[in-house]
């Protein structure tokens, strides 16, 4: 295992490396700009993302905690028997209502404005 | 430790290096294989032609990119952040190689067999995200931003049910271990009782790894490459096989898990073919599949990539969960 | 070298001897303290390596580092399930949450500006000197164990076994947690206009594109 993980990172640095030796260098006027499609950058890229992801990066953390719990019970399943299943059932059904509420308060849904609108639109028809 | 065992390990201690350059060798060769693979059989399926001037049907044409890729300029954007730039690729190619060291491929290969061999896998995956945010961040580029942002939580919406799909597997199994799991399915493969996490699971494996129809954070269209807009030669080439290895190991892992990883059929002379066989014909077919389904779908709008992730695939994954677990224990 | 040698022994002797993480044999031993007092150093340096990082995103590679090599410790201790917890929900998940905020604030080179400014000496020096009581204190209270070679290794299964029987409440419990964590969050991020659907930087963008096509729009309806 560690030999394994030894010669991952010997080939990653020998990928690294391989190119600094090999490859040549050029300076041109367009080299050191971001490159968007030719067109001259306005403004920084530093910008600050929208909330949605970072909600979605409490969401994940939360399900993925859950799912943990899960992977203890699952592997254990058969030595808990008819008791943890029901505990399970209550620790699944809650998250399954928090999801469930989310999902009726829009959390989870990425739809601009627009997108909602045009759907409803076309769908009493 | 016992004495079997110790005298076993004297004997065998060449074989162990042996098997574990030749699992690595085999892993990034086929990686790179694959791409090969996957442009030529595009080409049939989308009536073209693939590479067909390198070599024998293009075969060469591996060989040809990597050698271009070594001698491309080693180029670090001079606004990047040039630390977490050159971090990146390398976490993207370091877990998803490393995640393959728990792979069974056949009775005496596979790099080491853990007790939570399973486990150790939903681990290396967990840590992919970072690829893609740390290239997204170094950038310094709105596109790469924006395709990074896109693509982490992409990835860590999947990836909370991709754990949850696999649970089936280990309940009818009652182990993480994945060579156990394999010797457990010498009565039937578990793709029958677990249909729906295997399904839950390839639709998961294919969003890890960000390829058509999850490829929203590199749609060319919108985004011009996405998080690695920056990354040119060796780098991005890592980003390339990162992700070819991911194929792999998804095809891999199902393999293991719902296919009976090395288990083939045992009448006539059909048992003599060795069981490393059978792993690499089924893997292979997983492969191909999942790039027949790059060959034919759309690419979905974000919105309905995320609904699709959070409204129907999690409660399906808990529920299947609950429905194996009544199965179980009846 | 007696390192690279003893390790095939090690994961051979995982092979066989499944149920139990035993390391009797000298070179395990060797091979083990090695392992472990490497790995121990390097939780501890890219720990301190963290806290002195004035860019954010550098100290968040160092705090994974970090919580990766306590994995590999856990690991070694002989507690596999809570190693690749420790992988999945630090490494894999809070982290990530970590990496999505500095995005989200990214302030960029104002931001390093102003962590040097705040991690001047007199700032620090006085909490160091705290936790250097503190570990004097550790030291005291550790004294005479060791590590110890002798690890009862704690299987996933025992782990659920535990968590799903005597400790059934507990779980609920955390389910609990969970739920309020969930709804918290949202209703702490969420916008003002959120009811109607989005942030309030894509509705920004949704007025700017609905002005625009509005006209067709109301034309159609009308």
């Amino acid at each position: 295992m560690i030999l394994y993980l030894v010669l991952v990172v010997g080939l990653i640095i020998a990928m690294l490396a391989g190119p600094y030796f090999l490859g040549r260098r050029r300076v041109s006027r367009a080299v050191n700009e971001p490159y968007e499609c030719g067109i001259v950058p306005v403004g920084s890229a530093q910008y600050r993302v929208p909330i949605p992801f970072y909600l979605f990066a409490i969401f994940f953390v939360i399900f993925d905690l859950e799912a943990v719990f899960l992977y203890a019970w699952s592997v254990a399943v058969k030595e808990v028997g008819w008791a943890g299943f029901i505990e399970a059932l209550v620790f699944i059904v809650i998250l399954l209502v928090a999801l469930l509420y989310l999902w009726r308060m829009g959390a989870l849904d990425w739809r601009t404005t627009r997108q909602k609108r045009d759907r409803a639109r076309v769908q009493p028809r | 430790m016992n004495d079997i065992g110790t005298s076993a390990v004297q004997s065998t201690w060449l074989l162990n290096v042996v098997n574990v350059v030749a699992i690595l060798v085999f892993v990034v060769g086929s990686a790179a294989f694959t791409t090969w693979v996957e442009r030529r059989m595009l080409g049939i399926w989308q009536d073209r032609y693939g590479p067909n001037r390198v070599g024998p049907f293009g075969v060469l044409q591996v060989l040809a990119d990597m050698i271009k890729l070594l001698w491309k300029e080693d180029w670090v954007p001079s606004f990047a952040d040039k630390f977490v730039f050159v971090v990146a690729p390398t976490i993207a190619m370091f877990v998803v190689v490393a995640a393959f060291a728990v792979v069974p491929v056949a009775p005496g290969i596979g790099v080491v067999d853990l007790n939570v061999g399973l486990l150790f896998f939903l681990a290396m995956t967990s840590l992919g995200v970072y690829a893609v945010m740390f290239g997204a961040y170094a950038s310094d580029n709105k596109y790469a931003l924006l395709g990074g942002l896109r693509a982490a939580a992409q990835m860590v919406s999947y990836e909370v049910f991709m754990g949850l799909s696999l649970m089936g597997v280990v309940m009818l199994t009652g182990t993480f271990n994945l060579r156990e799991i394999v010797h457990a399915q010498e009565d039937g493969w578990f793709f029958i009782p677990q249909f729906i996490g295997m399904v839950i699971f390839f639709i998961a494996g294919i969003a890890e790894s960000h390829r058509t129809p999850f490829d929203l954070p590199e749609a060319e269209h919108e985004l011009t490459a996405g998080f690695h807009t920056e990354y040119s030669g060796m780098k991005f080439g890592m980003f390339f096989i990162g992700e070819y290895v991911s194929v792999l190991l998804t095809a891999a892992m199902m393999t293991v898990l719902f296919f009976g990883g090395w288990l083939g059929p045992t009448w006539g002379f059909l048992a003599y073919i060795p069981p490393v066989f059978w792993f690499l014909l089924k893997a292979g077919i997983l492969v191909l599949l999942m790039i027949l389904i790059r060959g034919s779908l759309p690419r979905p709008r974000y919105d309905q990539l995320m609904a699709f992730g959070w409204k129907a695939m999690l409660p399906l994954a808990m529920v299947n969960l609950l429905i194996t677990a009544v199965v179980v224990l009846l | 070298m007696c390192f690279h040698q003893a390790v095939p022994r090690d994961r051979r002797s995982n092979a066989i001897n499944n149920k139990e993480l035993k390391i009797g044999v000298e070179m395990q031993a060797t091979a083990f303290n090695i392992l472990f007092y490497f790995t121990a150093a390097v939780a501890v340096l890219s720990s301190i390596i963290m806290i002195t990082r004035y860019n954010a995103v550098h100290a968040l590679l160092y705090l994974i580092v970090s919580s990766l090599s306590m994995a590999i410790i856990f690991y070694l201790l002989g507690a596999p399930f809570a190693a690749t917890l420790e992988v999945i929900i630090y490494a894999g998940a809070i982290m990530i949450l970590f990496v999505f905020v500095v995005m989200m604030l990214n302030l960029g080179q104002k931001a390093v500006e102003q962590e040097k400014l705040w991690l001047q000496p007199k700032v620090w020096i006085l909490p160091s000197v705290l936790v250097f009581a503190l570990l004097f204190v550790l030291l005291g209270a550790m004294q005479g164990t060791g590590v110890s070679q002798q690890v009862n290794l704690v299987s996933a299964k025992q782990v659920g076994i535990t968590l799903f029987g005597p400790y059934l409440l507990v779980v609920e419990l955390a389910s609990f947690l969970l739920l309020a964590g969930l709804i918290g969050a949202y209703h702490i991020a969420r916008s003002p206009d959120a009811r109607a659907g989005g942030t309030a930087r894509q509705h920004d963008i949704d007025q700017n594109v609905d002005r625009v096509g509005g006209n067709q729009e109301q034309g159609g309806q009308a």
